[in-house]
């Protein structure tokens, strides 16, 4: 099957910046990939380059097999959530409007029901909206449009918890009744962890990882102990960190660790925790640019 | 075919902008001239440059619709080539209908006498004084020219901002400055005025049409590499 | 909800709870399995890890599939997972026990009358 984002090469500088490097990526049809990445690892630069609002460089990506930048065939199948969107001067209700004339699969139910979860009031200008609520009507959009491409980059800008929640409640049930490619940006990484089917890390302009999300849980495991039983146990294994305070270490090691070993910590009395979504980004994005974390 | 026709109607849904504002500034202007005609009459009749305004009003529009609406518009999934040729084709369809409301309007003025106050709002010295026709298609042209020359400063200035912009007025200013000279330094001013005082209004529109045609074109390549 | 911890791959935790609600009898044998979305939705994950889980139950044939219906438990799968269950018990439990009462010098006598009463109140040794 034709991955519905394929990028090859794709390279992204500025006059004072490198802005993507050497980027090399496919997404597969029909699942959940989340992107991530500190803020200027060149996420948004990689969304707006495969929406067509950017120009590479370097390389080039293709879209449901084609070339994006002003290929309306491929854009109308594309829908694309900003975290800064401007809006023109119009009312919620008539900037909802006008996105449905625009997406072939809008669904005007989705969309009444989200606006009615989110409370947004239809009648206000948008720009007078707080930030919060003007992330709310991105998200409407981008759920109701239905496109075969959805993308968001970091969409819930202002929105509490409990209205995150809500759109990853939403998003998956959605998702899973109307399948489609979804490339999600964040670095509200263990928010969403659950929810991602493959996950990619970009650290200043380049893929650290690239790997299905269940080969990245468990990649890496801390041991934490009486430093000699910790020593002894993680003796042979790639070390990424080393704790230590009096007689006691915490060793972080490459996982994963299987049933035999895992009952050897255990008979060790050696405590195992596996290293979160959230941590591995912060260990990948702290590693030299030249490394990539296997999985 | 049918984007098209959404990238207009997104346009229109700010009825603000596209339908109040425009004919509100009409009547405003209209309003004040009236009533300096009525207090300050003239003998030969006022040729007021009132009408301008609509114009200055749509070289306005033109700049907001690419640089204020872009944005959202590039979301909804369609190219910049599209979005530009909907918004272009948006005014040319304005811009017929409303020519005609000012030919209209023409003709009430010149029926009662320059609305009893003898006001020439409508009735343009030269250019928009003679048959029906020819003031339609005269104020159709210049509204598109106006519209789409805005349209063409709302991209410079996405792609250049202020310092671009500044740098297309002075280049702008540098072509008719090198014209000027150029006629002067060939003492040609003789055949220049000759052709002013020679030409046709018909001729005059279809230079006009001319010029709004590369107008458009030049937005157009322009916004091929604007980025959002 | 039902938390799911981040070692063990979320798709084997997905099925493991499914076993363990054939084992107890909660779901049983010939009752439907809730589907891939249900799942997904319940335990807000994407649809194709609990998907994942679901077929790794049906290799193992606790469920099987009836097409156009939906996934049932298999007839059989709760006394086949309490075989497995039973033969993975002294690893998962004993071995453990057997160690922690080494290292705490409990002898074999006192686990034994542990393991039969209720503990120390039995008049055991006390350490």
């Amino acid at each position: 099957m034709t991955p519905t984002i394929s990028a090859t090469a794709l390279g992204r500088r500025y006059r004072d910046q490198v802005a993507l490097d050497n980027v090399s990526l496919t997404v597969e049809p029909d699942s959940i990939t989340g992107l991530l990445g500190r803020n200027g690892a060149g996420k948004t630069t990689l969304m707006r380059i495969v929406t067509g609002q950017e120009f590479p460089t370097a390389g080039d990506v293709r879209v449901f097999g084609e070339v994006p930048a002003e290929n309306d065939a491929v854009l109308r199948r594309m829908v694309f959530v900003r975290e800064e969107q401007t809006y023109p001067d119009l009312r919620v209700g008539h900037v909802i409007q006008v996105a449905s004339w625009f997406y072939p699969n809008w669904s005007e139910e989705l969309a009444q029901q989200l606006l009615a979860d989110f409370e947004l009031p239809l009648r206000r200008r948008i720009k007078k909206l707080s930030r919060g609520m003007r992330s709310a009507v991105g998200i409407v959009i981008g759920l109701a449009a239905r496109a075969e491409l959805t993308l968001f980059d970091e969409p819930y800008a202002g929105l509490d918890a409990v209205a995150r929640q809500l759109f990853y409640d939403r998003l998956l049930a959605d998702f899973a009744a109307h399948p489609r490619t979804v490339v999600l940006s964040t670095h509200l990484i263990d928010e969403v962890a659950d929810l991602l089917e493959h996950v990619v890390i970009l650290d200043r302009g380049r893929v650290v990882l690239d790997a299905p999300a269940d080969d990245v849980r468990g990649t890496a495991m801390t041991v934490s102990g009486p430093v000699t039983a910790v020593e002894e146990f993680v003796a042979g294994r790639p070390v990424w960190h080393r704790q230590r305070l009096a007689s006691r270490a915490s060793v972080t090691v490459t996982g994963p660790l299987d049933n035999a070993a895992q009952a050897r910590a255990r008979a060790l009395h050696l405590r195992l925790e596996p290293l979160s979504l959230q941590q591995l980004l912060v260990h990948a994005a702290g590693t030299s640019a030249d490394e990539k974390v296997s999985a | 075919m049918k984007t098209l026709v959404n990238v207009a109607r997104y346009h229109l849904a700010d009825r603000v902008t596209y339908l109040a504002l425009p004919w509100g500034i009409l009547a405003f202007s209209f309003l004040i001239n009236v009533v300096i005609s009525g207090r300050l009459p003239s003998p030969q009749g006022d040729y007021t440059g009132g009408l301008l305004t609509i114009y200055a009003y749509l070289l306005v529009c033109g700049a907001l619709s690419m640089t204020r609406a872009l944005p959202f518009g590039l979301m909804l999934g369609v190219s910049r080539r599209v979005y530009y040729l909907g918004t272009a084709l948006l005014i040319v369809a304005l811009g017929a209908v409303w020519g005609l409301g000012l030919t209209v309007l023409q003709a009430a003025e010149r029926a009662t006498g320059g609305w009893g106050v003898g006001l020439h709002f409508f009735r343009v010295a030269w250019i928009m004084d003679g048959p029906w026709y020819q003031t339609w298609l005269t104020s159709f042209v210049l509204l598109v020219l106006f519209f789409w020359y805005g349209m063409w400063y709302g991209l410079v200035y996405r792609r250049w901002n202020v310092v671009g912009l500044v740098a297309f007025i002075a280049a702008q200013l540098l072509v008719a400055v090198v014209a000027i000279v150029t006629v002067s330094t060939m003492h040609n001013w003789a055949a220049v005025g000759h052709f002013f005082a020679t030409i046709t209004a018909p001729a005059l529109i279809g230079v006009l049409a001319a010029l709004t045609v590369a107008l458009g074109l030049g937005g157009l390549a322009t916004i091929r590499r604007v980025t959002i | 909800m039902p938390a799911l911890d981040e070692g063990t791959p979320l798709f084997v935790q997905i099925a493991e709870q499914l076993a363990d609600d054939i084992v107890e009898g909660v779901l049983a044998e010939g009752a439907r399995v809730p589907s891939t979305n249900e799942l997904a939705a319940y335990y807000r994950i994407n649809p194709a890890t609990a998907a994942k889980g679901i077929n790794l139950l049906v290799d193992e044939a606790v469920l099987e599939k009836r097409r156009g219906i939906g996934m049932f438990v298999a007839f059989g799968a709760r006394e086949q997972l309490r075989a497995d269950r039973r033969k993975r018990f002294a690893e998962q439990f004993i071995d453990p026990m057997l160690a922690e009462a080494r290292r705490l010098g409990i002898d074999t006598d006192t686990l034994v009358s542990l393991v039969r009463g209720p503990g120390w109140h039995n008049g055991g040794d006390t350490p």
